[in-house]
């Protein structure tokens, strides 16, 4: 009995040995993402975008003939998390790129270690600083919030000639980078705002926000919320205590979960978000494939990584080379390369966008409105 | 005027939110008088209350009132599994071991829910829809049924505790369980109870605020936290204190946030908590520690 027991046992060790062996012919890119905590079901959301990409890669025969092999780490929302799980992947030689977070928090708390790993990492974080850090392996697939609030001033100011705003910003890394950049678009088109509000992530009552904004008498709002749900609560108070102002709010305000939560409320808002699935036929294509595999609808938590997955594929395929270095060299390179959120141009802070869609809820529905992009 | 309607606006949501708290540290009370251990799963009974709400009322499609009553029967069920699963076989060991059970329960009760519901928060309707506008003040509908329910469960609570056999064999097993077993009450029976009605207690809490706050796997710990806040402010252990504690951190910080800053809400419930250990360290209602022994 024991004997066979050893024999099975020494027979899975050889097995495992020889699965190891044909795994080492794939080539394994890394993800960091939400698995568990609060933000769980955006980070499901990411890893359907990844996943989406490596299955269309490898029915095509994959890069330089090899599989792809997604190797998923869970950050469990929070930032010690996620320099763990950076740790991780980046002490995986087997691993020479890696599909970071969407919190720009996160990417600001894990930064260090990324250096350290010196491993190509696609971020979606919109804080513009996270490119700043004298950090060469950051590549941002998602424009940075520079971008977002010079479209969100530009087409309120501009388009909707709304001139008394009040900015409501998240204290964190991307709320409040987001209501610094919205501040100086503002005042580079000669407007001072009249209130700037923040809060915390998780606020249960927004009541103290919204009477300030009711007596600051603001036209327009102009909002960085990085939670779905916050969104949601915001919304309803807003509504409830009879502010009627016009609302342009960062991509979280068109979220499928922020919709569904806040129902009406948010009728007639408009937003700005990176991915549209009707903004352009990369994005038709990878929206009706994305339906048809998880019956959702796509979302800007998926479709990034869908890009930074495809961007890292591109760059092993024009590099012809699965080392770190030569990824980031071959990643620098590419020239317009047509992704589902627009043209990628990585610059040398390693943002790769530089423009935004401006989309309306219309009755529970998001249209499309316009595609304001920057050369610069 | 305007000043005033915005004053009553802040009370009333300050209120609102503090009987929420009030409720989940009423449960933390309720067990630490029958164990002497702190509960760290009392949010979580709030949060899994919201969703039984949501799979009976939007997954089953059973109507408001019966969706309301199976969740917080289910609650009840749920918390007689607690008592065996997660205090009973540890009931020997002394404080420690019981709270770390209760916080592994606490982690297995959230993932388990994020399995079972997937992670996209959940909408529960007002239980009657919209509200009360008085002036520029707008009374939430949900807060109002809030606010009434929590003033009858604490008049229930005083009517249960004091005029009860029951209510009397509870305070009885809390106040000296040794006493209580030479007297012939059934201690193991009666902390079972504790533990029901306290599951019961924070369904109902969580059943409650679903429609404001949503429902999600976090909604408990972020209650939890103030409730707990609230618990030692009433003075550890107290009923009166927990409910005059949780309604005090709520009227509080919905003040200073509107008043100072609101980004540092979350702040002044402990701020609270730090002014009273250090002026009033046995809480609001608390005995010295030097009385209790």
């Amino acid at each position: 009995m024991r004997v066979s027991f050893w024999s099975a046992l020494s027979a899975g060790a050889i097995a495992s040995l020889f699965a190891f062996s044909a795994a080492a012919d794939s080539i394994r890119i890394g993800l960091v993402s939400e698995i568990t905590g609060p933000n769980a079901e955006a980070g499901a959301y990411t890893i359907n975008g990844a996943k989406l990409a490596v299955e269309e890669i490898n029915k095509k025969g994959g890069i330089l003939g090899k599989q792809v092999e997604l190797v998923v780490e869970d950050n469990q929302s929070t930032n010690p998390g996620t320099v763990l799980a950076f740790s991780k992947l980046g002490g995986n030689k087997d691993i020479p790129a890696i599909i970071g977070p969407i919190r720009s928090t996160q990417v600001q708390a894990a930064s260090p270690t990324i250096k350290k790993a010196g491993v190509p990492v696609m971020i979606g974080g919109t804080d513009p600083s996270l490119t700043h850090v004298d950090n060469p392996w950051v590549f941002r697939c998602r424009p940075n919030d520079t971008y977002s609030s010079r479209v969100i001033a530009d087409y309120g100011v501009k388009n909707l000639k709304l001139k008394k705003w009040a900015i409501v910003h998240s204290t964190d890394a991307f709320g409040a980078g987001g209501q610094k950049a919205l501040t100086d678009a503002l005042k580079n088109l000669g407007i001072e705002p009249v209130l700037i509000q923040g809060y915390t992530n998780n606020s249960q009552d927004f009541t103290p926000v919204v009477l300030a904004i009711k007596k600051s008498g603001a036209d327009v709002i102009g909002t960085y919320i990085t939670n779905s749900q916050d969104v949601g609560i915001f919304a309803k108070q807003l509504r409830q205590l009879g502010v009627s102002a016009t609302w342009i709010g960062s991509p979280s305000i068109v979220t499928d979960t922020a919709m569904k939560l806040a129902g009406d409320a948010l009728h007639g808002t408009y937003g700005i978000a990176d991915f549209n699935p009707d903004a352009n036929p990369a994005a038709k294509a990878y929206a009706a494939a994305y339906r048809a595999k998880y019956n959702l609808d796509p979302d800007i938590y998926s479709s990034w990584a869908f890009d930074a997955m495809n961007v890292i594929a591109q760059a092993i395929n024009s590099g012809k080379s699965e080392k770190s270095d030569d990824i980031r060299k071959a990643i620098l390179g590419l020239k317009n390369w047509k992704g589902v959120e627009g043209d990628y141009n990585f610059d040398s802070n390693g943002d790769g966008l530089r423009g935004y869609n401006i989309v309306k809820n219309d009755g529970g529905k998001v249209k499309f409105v316009e595609h304001i992009n920057f050369d610069k | 005027m305007d000043a005033l309607a915005n004053n009553f606006q802040v009370l009333f949501q300050g209120l609102a939110l503090g009987s929420i708290y009030a409720l989940v540290a009423l449960g933390f009370v309720l067990i630490i008088r029958a164990t002497n251990v702190v509960n760290f799963a009392q949010g979580d009974f709030a949060m899994l209350g919201a969703y039984m709400m949501v799979a009976f009322l939007i997954n089953v499609g059973l109507p408001y009132w019966l969706s309301f009553i199976l969740a917080l029967v289910g609650m009840g069920v749920f918390g007689l599994v607690f008592n065996y699963g997660v205090y009973y076989p540890l009931r020997h060991r002394g404080f420690l071991p019981v709270i770390i059970s209760t916080l592994g329960a606490s982690i297995f009760l959230q993932n388990t829910v994020l399995a079972i519901f997937g992670a996209q928060p959940k909408r529960l309707d007002n239980v009657i829809a919209g509200g009360v506008q008085i002036g520029a003040v707008f009374l939430d509908s949900q807060y109002l049924v809030i606010l009434a329910v929590t003033m009858v469960m604490v008049a229930f609570q005083y009517f249960f505790f004091e005029h009860t056999m029951l209510g009397k064999k509870l305070q009885a097993t809390s106040q000296d369980k040794d006493m209580a077993r030479l007297l012939g009450i059934p201690v193991a029976l009666m902390i079972a109870i504790t533990f029901v009605y306290s599951s019961a207690l924070g369904g109902l809490a969580g059943v409650l605020v679903g429609p404001v706050l949503f429902v999600s796997i976090g909604m408990g710990s972020i209650i939890a936290l103030k409730a707990f806040a609230a618990t030692i402010i009433g003075g550890f252990g107290d009923v009166k204190g927990a409910i005059v504690g949780g309604l005090f951190i709520g009227v509080v910080e919905s003040f200073a946030a509107f008043y100072i800053s609101v980004p540092y809400k979350d702040a002044y419930a402990f701020l609270m908590l730090f002014l009273v250990l250090i002026f009033r360290p046995q809480g609001f209602f608390g005995e010295r520690v030097s009385e209790k022994a």
